[in-house]
């Protein structure tokens, strides 16, 4: 049982409002789609539940308890660009293994961990430089899976990724099913095909939140419907 | 291999030799003339040179080359003694704010910032005398005013460290501040902080000469080259070769030290002034009398970029046509190409790059001729680009409207007036609100859609035969790139204007143009008109990989195994054989060409339009 909810959070960096009283949940086992522009919010959101962004209102709690700041977090964040979230001058195995609890069999759990992302166990002793795009993404992955956390936040992990690669990473999302999981994008599509509830944020704040299915369908909020119509692709195909 | 190609320049050569000399110097210099050196030979006092004496004798008979050659060894010993002083303090000086957090951190960079401020030699005399006179004191001198400078050094890269998203992971999955600067920041940051303390180094010599030259420095009856310095001034006329010996060799050691540290840092960045060797330009294909509807006639396109290990060729090849009001799309991954297409047929590759063709014409100018004043009028006023960044195209520190109207002031020789109400027009034609009064804003006033929207307003200036743009909505949100889509269409219609779109989404390329050129490793694989099904299997590959809306939620995605080709290792045949699931022997030696498989369909691929396993 492992619930993230967001009561009332309110984020703001000087005078600027990020994050304007937003109330989410995350149940147990769930993937939640969260969508929205830049500058609407949603990264910030991110980084306030694993402490990294402060909060100026409201609280954030894993299964009732307020989350940790210190010390190896429940949360773990999976970050957007692959090129800038593993250290150049790392291993691959050092990387994830510098993530797990002590006294566990860290050469073990490495080959493990690389095998559910679907890497070969070998990658464990090259640095970063020597993967691609995708690949990294995946280390990431299984960096974040490695601290053996209750919920992963993945901003935007696809973005920054080839479209040739990005299906991998989207397949390995589908994967993990079982774990809870706040999953952040711009893009609906990608939305659609791994989070069976959707939220939307605008500004700040959160406009409309339930099941993907249902909201892309009959979306409420004028902004929803605004979102889908610029989905590219719904003209033709080439 | 790169620390050989660097010790073999005329620097790296200079350098090695000057420092082995220095060391070696400093090594055996003390043990071979020691005694010697301190031989007084009262007959000798204040000789001139000679054969005996090559640079004369001091004061006390003493030879003074003699003296030179062992004074390296303290001389080299204290300006290290100093700067490892100095890169030790200034490190944990400037790391401190990252330990510490942001309270404490803000006082201690605060201080750092104070005592930058300060001139290096002041605060050595400062110290110098607070530590009292001698060589002690004088390292402890150089050192500590040496500190703020690399302080402040290591507290930028650090800050640069920390803000990477690799360090947030390490915090989160709770490693201590400690540890993360030993494990993650300290070994990202050791190579500018190394080269810097090598140049440092010859810096603390100079400083220590001086010191010492000062008398604030060694005390005899040691001595080192600023000692001897100081006692060679004094009998300047009687014997000039007493001061200039002892100066040669600080200046050498300076010299070296400067040089290494140079050196240290051509290894270990990257080779900057790497060239071309001039291409043997191709044999051109002239057909007088070309045709009229074709905007841009693209055979046989080359670029060749220099690169760190020889040049890399990331566009092999590439034949297309743009026709008038036509809209074509290039889709391809990151290092296809298809950039460097686009860059080729504005001319606006620099001079670290080259660029050849069978043939680059545009509305029927050589664009591969010398560079005329007319080719420059063309291209200015008939060609438009869009870039993928609007906010680095602009220049941030002049206002738009002034931007726009440089267009016309500069091609059609309008008024500043005229430009002025034509530029506020074509803003008006991108569908700016109010654009008069936005015509006067900066750059960053403007959102990400609206410089976009400008950046395109600007190519409107004159009326374009063709816009290229380059991932024009990819820094932009999905509403605003579908209004900037749009407005480009409505250019299309309005202005007859040719589109050439570059993209690596190929809904948006599907949406917009009328024929799709798919680029892989700096070739076109297919080119068909939108709407026909592909046969390419990397196109086929790429298009089921990418998640639409109506996209089978019970199936996995489709995936393409193993990664692009690096533009500088293209294997021998079909550059997309080891990807893909038909590929065959013959595939991997012989490359396909770009055969036509009905009309204006294209396809490169021996297996083309064959069921995939």
């Amino acid at each position: 049982m492992s619930e993230l909810r967001f009561e009332d959070v309110t984020v703001r960096y000087g005078k600027h409002t990020a994050v304007d009283g937003v109330s989410l949940t995350v149940p147990d086992g769930a993937v939640i789609g969260l969508v929205g522009e830049s500058g609407s919010g949603k990264s910030t959101l991110a980084r306030a539940a694993v402490g990294l962004a402060p909060l100026a209102g409201g609280r954030i709690t894993l299964d009732g308890a307020p989350i940790p700041t210190r010390g190896r977090r429940p949360l773990q964040m999976v970050f957007q660009d692959p090129y800038s979230s593993l250290d150049p001058r790392m291993t691959i195995g050092a990387t994830i293994a510098e993530a797990m609890p002590r006294g566990v069999d860290r050469r073990a759990g490495v080959a493990h961990l690389l095998e559910q992302v679907h890497l070969d166990p070998s990658t464990a002793r090259s640095l970063p430089s020597r993967l691609s795009g995708g690949q990294r993404q995946r280390v990431a992955l299984a960096r974040a899976l490695a601290a053996d956390p209750r919920v992963i936040i993945a901003d935007e992990i696809t973005s920054a990724l080839d479209v040739s690669v990005q299906g991998a990473v989207l397949n390995l999302v589908r994967e993990l099913a079982g774990l809870s999981m706040l999953f952040i994008s711009h893009n609906l599509a990608v939305v659609r095909y791994v989070a069976s509830h959707v939220a939307v944020m605008r500004h700040g704040r959160l406009v409309e939140h339930g099941p993907t299915a249902q909201v892309l369908a009959a979306p409420g909020h004028d902004y929803t419907r605004e979102l889908l119509a610029a989905v590219p692709g719904r003209r033709s195909k080439p | 291999m790169r620390w050989l190609r660097v010790a073999r320049s005329p620097l790296g050569l200079t350098a090695t030799v000057l420092m082995v000399t220095l060391l070696a110097l400093a090594a055996i210099g003390p043990l071979v003339w020691g005694s010697d050196a301190d031989v007084v030979d009262t007959d000798q006092i204040l000789a001139p040179p000679s054969a005996e004496h090559w640079a004369g004798t001091d004061n006390l008979g003493r030879d003074i080359l003699l003296r030179v050659l062992v004074a390296a060894r303290l001389s080299i010993v204290l300006a290290l003694l100093a700067t490892v002083l100095a890169v030790v303090t200034g490190a944990l000086l400037g790391a401190a704010p990252f330990l510490l957090g942001k309270r404490s951190g803000r006082i201690v960079t605060a201080g750092v910032n104070i005592a930058v401020a300060f001139p290096g030699i002041l605060l050595a005399l400062f110290f110098a005398v607070v530590f009292g006179v001698g060589a002690t004191g004088a390292v402890l001198a150089i050192g500590l005013a040496g500190a703020p400078s690399f302080a402040r050094l290591t507290q930028t890269l650090v800050a640069e460290v920390e803000a990477r998203d690799y360090v947030a992971a390490a915090r989160t999955v709770g490693v201590g501040r400690f540890r993360i600067l030993l494990r993650h920041v300290l070994p990202n940051i050791a190579e500018p902080l190394v080269v810097n303390a090598t140049i440092g180094a010859g810096g603390a010599l100079l400083s220590f000469a001086g010191l010492s030259f000062l008398g604030l420095g060694v005390q005899p009856p040691a001595y080192d080259w600023g000692r001897l310095l100081f006692d060679g001034i004094g009998t300047l006329y009687v014997n000039a070769a007493a001061a200039l010996a002892p100066g040669a060799a600080v200046v050498l050691a300076g010299l070296a030290f400067n040089f290494f540290g140079e050196s240290v840092a051509k290894g270990l960045g990257v080779p900057a002034d790497a060239r071309l060797r001039p291409l043997v330009r191709k044999k051109r294909v002239s057909t007088p009398g070309s045709d009229p509807d074709v905007v841009l006639d693209v055979r046989d396109l080359e670029v060749t970029l220099a690169g760190p290990a020889g040049p890399v060729r990331p566009v092999r090849g590439v034949t297309f046509q743009v026709r008038r009001g036509e809209a074509v799309g290039i889709v391809g991954e990151s290092g296809s190409g298809k950039s460097m297409t686009a860059l080729a047929v504005t001319k606006l590759i620099a001079d670290h790059g080259q660029v050849d063709a069978a043939r680059l014409e545009f509305l029927g100018d050589d664009l591969l001729g010398p560079r005329t004043a007319q080719q420059r009028r063309t291209l200015g006023t008939k060609l438009a680009m869009v870039f993928q960044d609007p906010m680095t195209a602009f220049n941030p520190t002049r206002r738009i409207g002034a931007q726009l109207a440089e267009v016309a002031t500069h091609h059609q020789r309008l008024t500043r007036r005229d430009a002025m109400t034509r530029a506020v027009d074509r803003l008006g034609a991108v569908q700016i609100p109010d654009p008069t009064s936005r015509a006067r804003l900066y750059p960053h006033e403007f959102s990400g859609g609206m410089r976009q929207r400008a950046m395109i307003g600007m190519g409107l200036m004159n009326a374009p035969a063709l816009i290229v743009a380059d991932e024009p909505t990819t820094a932009l949100d999905v509403t605003v790139q579908q209004q900037v889509l749009d407005l480009l269409a409505t250019i299309r219609e309005q202005d007859g204007a040719a589109l050439m779109l570059i993209s690596h989404d190929v809904a948006v390329i599907g949406d917009v143009c009328d024929r799709v050129l798919v680029m892989y490793a700096g070739r076109i694989v297919e080119e068909l008109p939108t709407g026909v099904k592909p046969l390419h299997p990397y196109t086929r590959a790429l298009m089921d990989a990418v998640p639409d809306m109506a996209t089978d939620l019970s199936l996995p995605l489709a995936t393409i195994p193993g990664r692009p080709i690096d533009p500088a290792d293209v294997p021998p045949g079909c550059a997309y054989a080891a990807r893909c699931p038909l590929a065959d022997d013959h595939c991997r030696t012989v490359d396909p060409p770009l055969a036509e498989h009905g009309t204006g369909h294209r396809v490169a691929c021996w297996h083309a339009g064959e069921e995939l396993p």
